[in-house]
């Protein structure tokens, strides 16, 4: 037992390994992780000249948007990328779980996606004078620690949907800006109608944002802190359980259908 | 000695939607009825033209597709319920370039997939270079394999899945697109893979491949296998024939359907081989026809005609129908 969570644990590293190497080297991708956040929060704290107090609201707000379109656009498109290359085969060939794999992508993807707050931060601090003070640390520090385990989960129920065939792809565009806005990534969730708050309430990423922003810039409150982090846990917990059927149930199904590969 | 691989009966039917909606299915059956058995350290040969069954059959074995019926045996792990025990005791090879990291080095690859393959890194570290020297890419391990040529590519293939030693391999063509040196090369290393004993399933177009490496050949056509049996017998098979060679010129499929109307031709194949073409007549009377085949291709260019004993690739045509 302790031997395989040794192995599965050196393998999800070597795989966040290969993606970063690989992912340094891509445009697209540090466009998306990079440039595009580095562009909402610019816009952002353009738009909120005037209110100083709320740029770390907009450079976490940017990050939490890199690390969102971290997840939906370079999963999806990786695992497509690795059915087009034929090494999404190898990879479901292989003894080692295909969920292990993943993980260590996820990983990958989400540290490099917080590359965008710190990019974010750095421009909104170095070069456009704002202070940057974080009102709370010890809450902030385990609330990102949170909201990476968190992503890293949802990115596991997310990768099987994108296996189960390449036209699922498609869809992917439509999940980005809509998370955006119903995370209150860049404005509270208390500007949209009242009928999206449970919306809001049932993504995980809304709790990430809410435990981030409190902790940052909010109050402090403590109490909204822990109930966020409690459900972000919850959900992790939730999303691993609910992540490693999908695996089973899908991967049996791709099997069945013979959509692995291209050919 | 005993049996590594047994397959019973496989088939595999795909299902493909031919409405824009997708409702409506077409079912194409890849594998029709599949039987064959490969003993421990035998090297098994599954020849076919493309479409017959090859690939699919190797992806049913290699736990990437599952079997719409009949049983598979690797190693006694069932193929569908014991899927994971089989990864462990396999490896495969499937022809191209596909399948590897192109952004990363050689040994990059071999690090990922030996973490893939559960190895621990002080086993690794012997054996990737040690796979790296066997296959003969040594001083080239740290270059990204985007700039690897094709039988690099191949090579690479061949190390990545020897990493962890595994009893049983499925190389499906793996020579295809290679040079005559690294096709070469490669038909080494399966002879070196055979003296130690592997258990190998080997696809492959080349028919002197075949003859050359393989203890015993399956061929598979329309999903079936229509002959199963040592290159020696298969070729005994068509002893009775003698085979016509003709270097022709702009021949179409008229003249080739009227030489097949005529006595004594046992099939007529063409083939383009730059500006020329190359015509293969097969006939149990031999050079007595040569004069009959010329007159019926009165008006067309005809050079060098050569009646030679049959081969395996005679054998094959029969079988397939040419």
């Amino acid at each position: 037992m302790l031997q395989t969570t040794r192995q599965y644990t050196r393998t999800a590293l070597m795989a966040a390994e290969v993606v970063l190497k690989e992912m340094a080297v891509d445009s697209f991708i540090m466009f998306t992780i990079v440039i595009q956040p580095l562009i909402i929060a610019l816009l952002g704290l353009w738009m909120l000249r005037d209110r100083p107090d709320a740029a770390i609201y907009v450079v976490v707000g940017s990050g939490m948007s890199g690390l969102w379109s971290s997840m939906v656009f370079i999963s999806g498109n990786s695992i497509n990328a690795e059915r087009w290359t034929g090494t999404l085969e190898m990879l479901v060939a292989m003894p080692t779980p295909l969920y292990v794999v993943t993980a260590g992508r996820n990983l990958a993807h989400v540290m490099q996606s917080l590359l965008s707050m710190i990019a974010a931060y750095a421009v909104a601090s170095l070069f456009m004078g704002y202070a940057l003070d974080i009102d709370h640390p010890l809450l902030f520090i385990p609330s990102l620690f949170f909201t990476v385990v968190a992503f890293i989960s949802f990115g596991l129920i997310m990768a099987p949907i994108f296996i189960l065939s390449p036209a699922v792809d498609q869809f992917k565009n439509g999940l980005e800006f809509p998370i955006f806005v119903l995370c209150g990534f860049l404005f509270p969730i208390a500007l949209l109608p009242e009928w999206t708050t449970p919306f809001s309430y049932l993504l995980t990423p809304y709790w990430a944002a809410r435990a981030l922003h409190e902790s940052a810039h909010g109050g402090g409150d403590v109490g909204v802190v822990l109930a966020s982090w409690a459900i972000l846990l919850l959900s992790t917990v939730i999303y691993v359980a609910v992540s490693r059927r999908l695996f089973r149930v899908i991967l049996r199904r791709v099997r069945e259908d013979g959509t692995l590969g291209l050919a | 000695m005993s049996i590594a691989i047994e397959v019973q009966n496989l088939r595999r039917v795909y299902r493909a939607s031919t409405s824009i909606l997708g409702r409506e299915k077409k079912e194409i059956v890849a594998v029709s009825d599949v039987s064959f058995d490969i003993k421990q350290g035998e090297l098994f040969g599954l020849l076919g033209p493309n479409g017959a069954g090859k690939t699919t059959t190797v992806k049913m074995l290699a736990t990437l597709l599952i079997p719409t019926s009949g049983t598979a045996t690797i190693a006694g792990y069932d193929v569908v319920h014991q899927a994971q025990k089989v990864r462990e005791s396999i490896g495969f090879i499937f022809g191209g370039e596909r399948g590897l990291y192109w952004r990363l080095s050689g040994e990059d690859n071999l690090r990922y997939f030996a973490s893939l393959y559960r190895l621990d890194p002080s086993e690794a570290k012997k054996r990737i270079p040690y796979l790296i020297e066997l296959v003969g890419l040594k001083g080239r391990e740290n270059e990204k394999i985007e700039g690897y040529s094709r039988g690099m590519k191949q090579r690479l293939h061949i190390a990545r899945t020897l990493l962890h030693d595994p009893d049983i391999l499925f190389l499906d063509e793996p020579t295809i697109g290679l040079d005559p040196v690294g096709a070469r090369e490669l038909r080494s290393i399966v002879r070196d893979l055979q003296s130690e004993k592997k258990t190998i399933l080997l696809t492959t177009h080349y028919m002197f491949e075949a003859d050359a490496l393989c203890d015993r050949i399956g061929v598979i056509k329309h999903g079936e296998i229509v002959a199963l049996d040592t290159p020696q017998n298969l070729k005994q098979g068509v002893q009775d024939l003698s085979v016509i060679e003709m270097e022709v010129y702009g021949i179409g499929s008229e003249v080739l359907d009227k030489l097949r109307a005529q006595p004594h031709v046992d099939s007529v194949s063409l083939e383009d081989r730059e500006q020329k073409q190359a015509l293969v007549i097969q006939s149990s009377h031999g050079s007595e026809i040569v004069q009959d085949v010329i007159n019926n291709l009165n008006g067309y260019r005809v050079e060098r005609v050569v009646v030679r004993e049959p081969t395996l690739e005679d054998a094959y045509v029969r079988l397939v129908g040419g």
